[in-house]
């Protein structure tokens, strides 16, 4: 293992540290590194609160912030944050409006965000909850509701943040973000895997000229280990998946995001996207929103994910609102 | 006996905390064997905060005892099982709302209750090998004993027997769920760690009605 740590124990708290030195705007609430919170919260709004273990900054607790989340349940790596841990941020981002908890498809997420919410509601706290399940390598059709969340969840944050900031109720923000969960479709690739810092060493392998279509964010199997294939290739057999599930003809507008897994290079996520632009403007879809970057890492994974969001004319202004985080910035256009 | 009031819930929460923290090294073996080791920490833990809780009570009534404990678990025991017992109590405590004493129907409807909330949120199914496959012959026994009329300390007492069975008949069952999944076929021949929380349970609840 090649990291830069002290105790490995300590890893999650020291770069949580590092962030509340780095980022005023952000704070934990009580005492608690893992609770963490926007450092002010705006009066009379709707809370979005997510969560999940550590390990794929930005995700989760890197969409806290203006437009975007209030508050995120930080586990250690890959685990999920505590009941407690989210309950806690829960009181804290309650504003009288109720808190939309927001979060991918997991079993450890699940129970603890509803135990979260039972405990909420006891204290008079109103809560929905929306998962992220876009992960098309992880359920076959007619199995949504089993899919994993992965780097798609970026686009629920986002429409449901906007929603939020607009000052619309509970039901109406968890409807939104459920419709952008309904809507978004993601597929990935891995190249190499990644190491928990605990654990020090992978808990897998990807030989040298394989990939592994379908893997999961956390090492979870996908669909098929081949021979690593030219990147317009690659792009070919992962995107079929997305253009099975999303039919462009009524409606044509979709947002793409293009997202690196830790390790492999901003080019590279170029050249992908170059050929998954190509692919959908000839399926007929028209892109009015791209992002291109890392959104949601699994460590030092090497290896890419492809997401697609079916717009609709409630959905795109949502995504083209402006957003102001510690780890992401956009303009409104 | 006259089934349990206040008092005799205060003095289970109790006795509870007192086995958990004797039996914590015994959990940890068990769940170590195919888990991360931590059930008996977290029991201890868990129970002994439960107990402090509802020791500090003021105006205690059953069902708010009941959630008080459950609440105070899920703090204290951020882990599955924690989680799953604390869910058990804040649903078993509701189904028990208004009643001042917790005879054998109140008992049934809580046991029911409990076990239906640990299949709830831990999106199991009886079979599984799993808390589930003994807190289910516990609650469908103590609703049988709530038809035949027969008194809360008869009735605890076959429960605790169908639990006993329950977990024995574990060891031939595969895990389907957490960490234990992982291992499968492995996990043929071993006593399920989960389930023996829940038989610790029934047993120190019959115990209390009997004494």
């Amino acid at each position: 293992m090649k990291k830069f740590v002290n105790d490995p124990e300590n890893f999650v708290d020291e770069m949580l540290d590092g962030i509340y030195r780095a980022h005023p705007e952000v704070t934990h609430a009580g005492d608690d590194l893992r609770c963490f919170v926007r450092s002010k919260q705006v009066p009379g709004k709707v809370g979005l609160v997510t969560g999940g273990g550590s390990g794929h900054l930005p995700l989760f607790l890197g969409y806290v912030g203006e437009n975007m989340l209030d508050g995120a349940g930080v586990g250690g790596v890959f685990q999920s944050p505590s009941s407690e841990q989210i309950l806690e941020v829960t009181r804290h981002v309650d504003q009288g409006a109720g808190v939309l908890y927001l979060y991918g498809n997991y079993t450890g997420d699940l129970m603890n965000f509803d135990m979260a919410g039972e405990l909420a509601d006891l204290e008079g706290i109103k809560t929905a909850t929306v998962v992220g399940r876009d992960d098309v390598a992880s359920s076959v059709p007619g199995e949504e509701h089993k899919r994993r969340g992965v780097a798609g969840i970026f686009f629920l944050y986002k429409a449901a943040g906007a929603a939020a900031a607009r000052m619309m109720p509970l039901e109406e923000v968890a409807r939104i973000a459920e419709k952008a969960s309904a809507r978004t479709r993601t597929i990935g690739v891995a190249l190499s895997p990644c190491i928990v810092p605990e654990v020090g060493k992978p808990g897998f392998e990807i030989g040298e000229n394989e990939m592994e279509i379908g893997m999961g964010i956390h090492g979870e199997p996908g669909i098929s280990r081949d021979a690593l294939a030219p990147a317009d290739e690659v792009v070919d057999r992962m995107i079929e998946r997305i253009l099975a599930e999303q039919d462009y003809t009524q409606d044509k507008e979709v947002a793409v995001l293009v997202n690196g897994l830790g390790a492999t290079p901003l080019e590279e996520l170029y050249i992908l996207y170059r050929r998954t632009a190509q692919r959908l403007e000839a399926a007929g879809a028209q892109i009015r929103h791209t992002f291109i970057g890392e959104f949601a890492t699994s460590m030092e994974m090497a290896g890419a994910s492809i997401s697609v969001l079916q717009l609709d004319s409630e959905l795109e202004p949502l995504i083209a609102a402006g957003g102001d985080t510690p780890f992401f910035k956009k303009l409104a256009n | 006996m006259q089934g349990f009031g206040t008092d005799e819930i205060a003095a289970l929460f109790a006795r509870l905390a007192d086995v958990f923290a004797a039996e914590k090294e015994a959990l940890i073996a068990l769940d170590g064997k195919v888990g991360d080791s931590d059930l008996g920490l977290t029991m201890a833990k868990g129970f002994g905060a439960a107990h402090d809780a509802v020791a500090a009570m003021e105006t205690p009534t059953p069902e708010a005892q009941l959630k008080t404990a459950g609440a105070a678990l899920a703090r204290a025991a951020p882990s599955t099982m924690g989680t799953l017992m604390a869910t058990g109590l804040l649903r078993g405590s509701a189904a028990v709302s208004g009643a001042e004493r917790l005879e054998t129907a109140e008992m049934a409807a809580f046991w029911s209750a409990f076990r239906d909330g640990v299949a709830h949120r831990g999106r199991a199914q009886v079979g599984d090998k799993t808390v589930l496959d003994v807190l289910h012959p516990i609650a469908e026994t103590m609703q049988a004993q709530a038809r035949e009329g027969a008194s809360l300390d008869a009735a605890l007492d076959r429960a605790r027997v169908a639990a006993e069975q329950a977990l024995e008949d574990t060891k031939d069952l595969v895990a389907q769920h957490g960490k234990a999944a992982a291992f499968q076929e492995k996990t043929r021949g071993i006593q399920d760690a989960g389930s023996t929380v829940a038989v610790i349970l029934i047993r120190t609840m019959a115990e209390c009605a009997a004494d």
